[in-house]
């Protein structure tokens, strides 16, 4: 009796422990983000005024527009994506197949993508846990990213 | 009577291996995603940042329940790794036996203490995550390359020193039935350190037990022996591969709850329809 009843305080213990960790970070989170807000309204306004001041035309991407392939070594296979080039920026990633990669582990790798997006480059951290197969995500973007910059 | 019941006991556990192999084939990913699970945990945790509801962590999460109420029947039943050794085992035994050898085993004073090695094992990779150092090593990971391995992955460059640990581990489930699950799996120190609820898990009848009989221990691939009736704790090693069950001459092992025996076919499907069902919510 006396074991199980060490054993399920301690996992008890160490549940709430994690649950806590995480809610503490939450917290911080958005009073990071509440920052972050306030650091762009006021980069905004900045940025209004001066474009007031001087028109600028509009940076374009580095990218041709249109849409590219890309293929590279995933976990057990070959990844192959689609991305789609608008106005000179990346806007889309598609996973065409990635048939041999494990589920679980691809759902995880997936993430890489909206980095990919907001860095508007392939050249961004691979996903701790999924380095395989996030690694070949990223291979195959570059590949195609590599033909729209030509 | 006394075949028939041999007979009945060897339909077990043809049945346990048709599972064994049925997981192996489909969902080999199970151990090495729950355990991912940890490695994430320590690694954001290490990094600071904050843990989000992943595959590996619904694995995790339901792996670890089923084996609160349930005992380590994945272990037994549904985990790749698991099953790889005891094929092993099984093979090394049928060489011994056509070679007329008697197979070699490890005493029980010598695998008693080697038990505690795998919680040394989750303590360092738990520490070497934390501190964000494990990624760069994993090549000297035995379950990352059964895995390259097994999806057909033979691109092994740089792995060199987790095929020779995964070659280490073959030789040791060859001598040892259960080998890895007992000294050294990593999730198997998480199952062990697991409340598990008495109501499934296997006791033993006092009373009428032979004298001096100790074929349930000596059938069991952890050398447990097991506790009687009433008792609450479980023993960590159990991987509920039901030998015992059938080895005992008086019929006196059984559930927690006395009216289920352990092995009923219905009761081997159920769990593992259960395991089935959670991994396909997963997603493996």
């Amino acid at each position: 009796m006396q074991g199980l009843f060490i054993k399920t305080v301690s996992l008890a213990a160490v549940v709430c422990m994690l649950a806590g960790y995480n809610a503490v970070l939450k917290n911080r989170e958005k009073e990071d983000e509440f920052a972050k807000l306030c650091a762009q309204v006021a980069a905004l306004e900045k940025f209004i005024q001066s474009s007031q001041e001087t028109q600028e035309t509009e940076s374009a991407g580095v990218y041709t527009d249109g849409e590219w392939d890309g293929e590279a070594q995933g976990f057990g296979g070959s990844i192959t994506v689609k991305v789609k080039v608008e106005k000179g920026r990346l806007t889309e990633i598609e996973l065409l197949s990635a048939k041999k990669e494990d589920a679980a582990y691809l759902s995880m790798a997936k993430e890489i993508i909206p980095a990919m997006l907001q860095k508007q480059s392939a050249d961004v951290d691979t996903i701790t846990g999924a380095t395989f197969s996030s690694a070949g995500i990223k291979n195959a973007v570059a590949q195609a990213l590599e033909k729209a910059e030509t | 009577m006394e075949k028939s019941k041999r007979k009945k006991h060897q339909k077990y556990q043809w049945l346990r291996a048709a599972l064994q192999l049925f997981s192996f084939l489909f969902f080999s990913s199970a151990f090495t995603a729950s355990f991912a699970g940890i490695t994430y945990i320590a690694a954001q945790l290490g990094a600071g940042e904050k843990i989000a509801w992943t595959a590996f962590l619904k694995t995790l999460v339901g792996l670890c329940g089923f084996t609160i109420v349930f005992g380590r029947f994945f272990c037994g039943f549904s985990c790749a790794f698991g099953s790889l050794g005891d094929g092993i085992h099984t093979f090394y035994c049928w060489i011994c036996k056509k070679c007329g050898k008697e197979p070699l085993k490890l005493s029980e004073k010598i695998s008693e203490k080697l038990s505690a090695v795998k919680y040394l094992v989750l303590v360092l990779i738990v520490i070497l995550c934390y501190l964000g150092v494990y990624p760069p090593i994993k090549g000297s990971s035995p379950w990352e390359v059964f895995s390259m391995l097994h999806a057909g992955n033979f691109r092994l460059s740089g792995h060199l020193p987790g095929m020779l640990l995964l070659f280490l581990i073959f030789l040791g489930m060859g001598v040892q039935e259960r080998f890895f699950c007992r000294f050294l799996c990593p999730m198997g120190a998480i199952f062990s350190l697991l409340p598990v609820l008495p109501a499934f898990s296997l006791r033993r009848s006092r009373g009428d037990c032979l004298k001096g009989c100790s074929r349930c221990t000596r059938k069991c691939p952890s050398d447990i022996a097991l506790p009687f009736d009433g008792f609450y704790e479980t023993t960590e090693d159990c991987f509920q591969c039901q030998k015992c069950i059938g080895a005992c001459p008086k019929q006196n092992i059984h559930c927690g709850l006395k009216e289920i025996q352990g092995n009923e076919i219905v009761f081997t499907l159920l769990r593992t329809g259960l395991l089935i069902a959670l991994y396909l919510w997963i997603g493996l």
